[in-house]
């Protein structure tokens, strides 16, 4: 994980767009604590903290990551908070959350 | 990592879709259900349409004579959960 | 099991839906917008350019603030909206059209005296070796991480596609802090317009027309890609490789409908590649060969925001007089002005274009079923 590159993922300077607003809550991946903003896309708050490995395919076990961006090719699936296929790309971010770098088709938790 | 994946979510190449074709699958419904493109998560919205172009090309059609595999409900993912409860 | 029935349904809240919704309500007329995002506005809050067109279509206008526009029009005139709200299925009814959506974790239903699909579209896919591994993406996708979530989904990114949409993305990647390490694009020339593909040029981009990606290579995320020209028949020449490094490409290869809800209700169908392939046949009215259901917007072939608004405005107007909200009298000027600001806005080498697969479109139609 490369947390330390948070800072030169979010875009905080812009010609047009406002000033953006600080991450104000934590989540946890794969058990590691990084920084969010609630109600953004978990996509965004990992592509923040530099992961862009979010799930491992069922067939070849091959790494993908966000693709649409929109919620329709589900690529971006994740297990998030114990529920699997997640999108991550439209599923807003909670304070505490709990998400999992998916495996194949990933598992429930019990 | 040479393969070339059309459908993503089945992870189902070229390759097996050339195969399909060449065995016999001319229409999209039994490309579909012959190598699974088109049957995962996101439901062929990602490569349905280069599906129909590859069986457009391999069967010297226009694209504009094949017809789309049958779509049905649900067209978003659904927990089942969510068709067991009652309705209002 | 009694059910609610509303006089129109819209589904999609981006420009198209908004503006339909808008006209529905003007005429004196009960809609309910559904759409299954979190927020309103569809694809309108990623355009943080200026829009083109004349005065009528907010040229000048950041597409962001025509979406802020549309949303308190909306909630003025007290359109009641459902977010969080997939809508999975669309059933003919002798009673009407039932629109079946998801929402708070349960299935439930409306019925429609009218529906207005207005669903948009989804980026085209581009498959070549390496094109799953992370770091490759949709520009849209690119565009929304940038200008809505703030965030860079990659610093030194390859564009692919030379339409208005690689040339607006590939410069948005730089006003957000990326950088653009080459634009390629398969056709002998630029597709998009000269004003956009002159800025990307000035900030020092290099357009590489006549090219395609052959591969993207990386371990488990994108580090390369290899490129390589095309001549006129776009066949490969050998000897052209060369690899570029980056860490992001970005697919800028045009749009499809989103269809399914058309297909579902027993819409025709007509093939116009240039509008994005499957269209659900509609005539002058926005309406489709299904009774009291139409369409707006990118499910009617993919265009831009200013004639999806357009289409919306259109198709909210016709659904009204359907409803008996406007007689033929009243009605017919105001689809007239509609027609005519979408006519100007398919004008030039670009409008001409969809205005003659529209003008197509009609024909079939009318023409009847094919």
């Amino acid at each position: 994980m490369q947390e330390n590159k948070a800072k030169n993922h979010r875009v905080i300077k812009h010609p047009i767009l406002p000033a953006e607003a600080p991450c104000d809550v934590s989540i946890f991946v794969d058990g590691q604590e990084i920084p969010a903003k609630a109600g953004e896309p978990i996509a965004a708050a990992l592509l923040t903290a530099g992961i862009r490995i979010f799930r491992q395919t069922a067939k070849k076990g091959y790494p993908r990551g966000i693709f649409c961006g929109i919620g329709r090719c589900t690529d971006c699936v994740m297990t998030v908070d114990g529920q699997p296929n997640v999108r991550t790309c439209v599923t807003p971010v909670r304070a505490g959350m709990k998400v999992e770098t998916q495996i194949g088709l990933g598992r429930w938790a019990e | 990592m040479d393969e070339l994946f059309i459908c993503r979510c089945e992870e189902v190449t070229r390759r097996e879709l050339e195969q399909a074709i060449e065995d016999g699958a001319i229409t999209m419904n039994e490309l579909k259900r012959w190598t699974r493109a088109g049957m995962g998560l996101c439901q062929g919205k990602t490569c349905a349409k280069q599906v129909m172009a590859l069986l457009a090309q391999k069967t010297a059609q226009s694209p504009a004579a094949i017809k789309p595999a049958t779509t049905r409900n649900p067209v978003r993912p659904m927990q089942i959960s969510y068709m067991t409860k009652e309705a209002e | 099991m009694s059910m609610r029935k509303v006089q129109a349904i819209v589904i999609g809240a981006g420009p198209a839906g908004l503006a339909a919704c808008i006209e529905i309500a003007k005429a004196g007329g009960k809609a309910v917008l559904i759409d299954e995002n979190a927020k309103p506005g569809g694809q309108l809050f990623k355009q943080i350019h200026k829009f083109f067109g004349s005065r009528e279509h907010r040229a000048g206008v950041r597409g962001y603030d025509i979406g802020n526009q549309l949303l308190q029009e909306t909630e003025d005139l007290g359109v009641e909206v459902f977010l969080d709200s997939p809508v999975y299925g669309l059933f003919r009814d002798p009673r009407g059209i039932m629109v079946s959506y998801m929402q708070d974790g349960r299935e439930r239903a409306l019925l429609g005296e009218t529906v207005i699909l207005a669903t948009g579209a989804a980026e085209n896919a581009l498959t070549f070796p390496g094109s799953t591994l992370p770091g490759v993406m949709g520009a849209g996708c690119a565009q929304t991480m940038i200008n809505v979530n703030r965030v860079l989904p990659g610093k030194k990114v390859i564009m692919v596609g030379s339409g208005n949409v690689g040339l607006i993305v590939s410069y948005q990647l730089m006003q957000a802090g990326a950088e653009v390490a080459a634009l390629i694009e398969a056709a002998p020339s630029i597709g998009g317009y000269g004003v956009h593909a002159g800025k990307i040029r000035r900030a020092g981009v290099p357009i590489l027309v006549g090219h395609t990606i052959k591969r993207a290579m990386g371990r488990d995320q994108v580090e390369s890609v290899e490129i390589i020209a095309l001549d006129e028949k776009f066949q490969e020449i050998p000897g052209t490789e060369q690899i570029l490094s980056c860490d992001t490409v970005c697919i800028a290869i045009g749009l499809t409908p989103l269809t399914e809800l058309a297909w579902l209700a027993g819409c025709q169908f007509t093939f116009i590649p240039s509008l994005g392939g499957h269209i659900p046949i509609h005539d002058e009215n926005m309406a489709t060969t299904v009774s009291g259901l139409y369409v707006a917007g990118d499910i009617a072939g993919a265009e831009e925001a200013s004639t999806a608004m357009e289409e919306g405005r259109l198709a909210g107007i016709a659904a009204a007089e359907a409803l008996g909200l406007y007689d033929e009298a009243a009605a017919a000027p105001l689809k007239a002005s509609v027609w005519a600001r979408m006519d100007a806005l398919r004008t030039g080498p670009f409008g001409q274009k969809r205005h003659e697969a529209k003008a197509l479109m009609l024909e079939t139609a009318k023409g009847g079923t094919k």
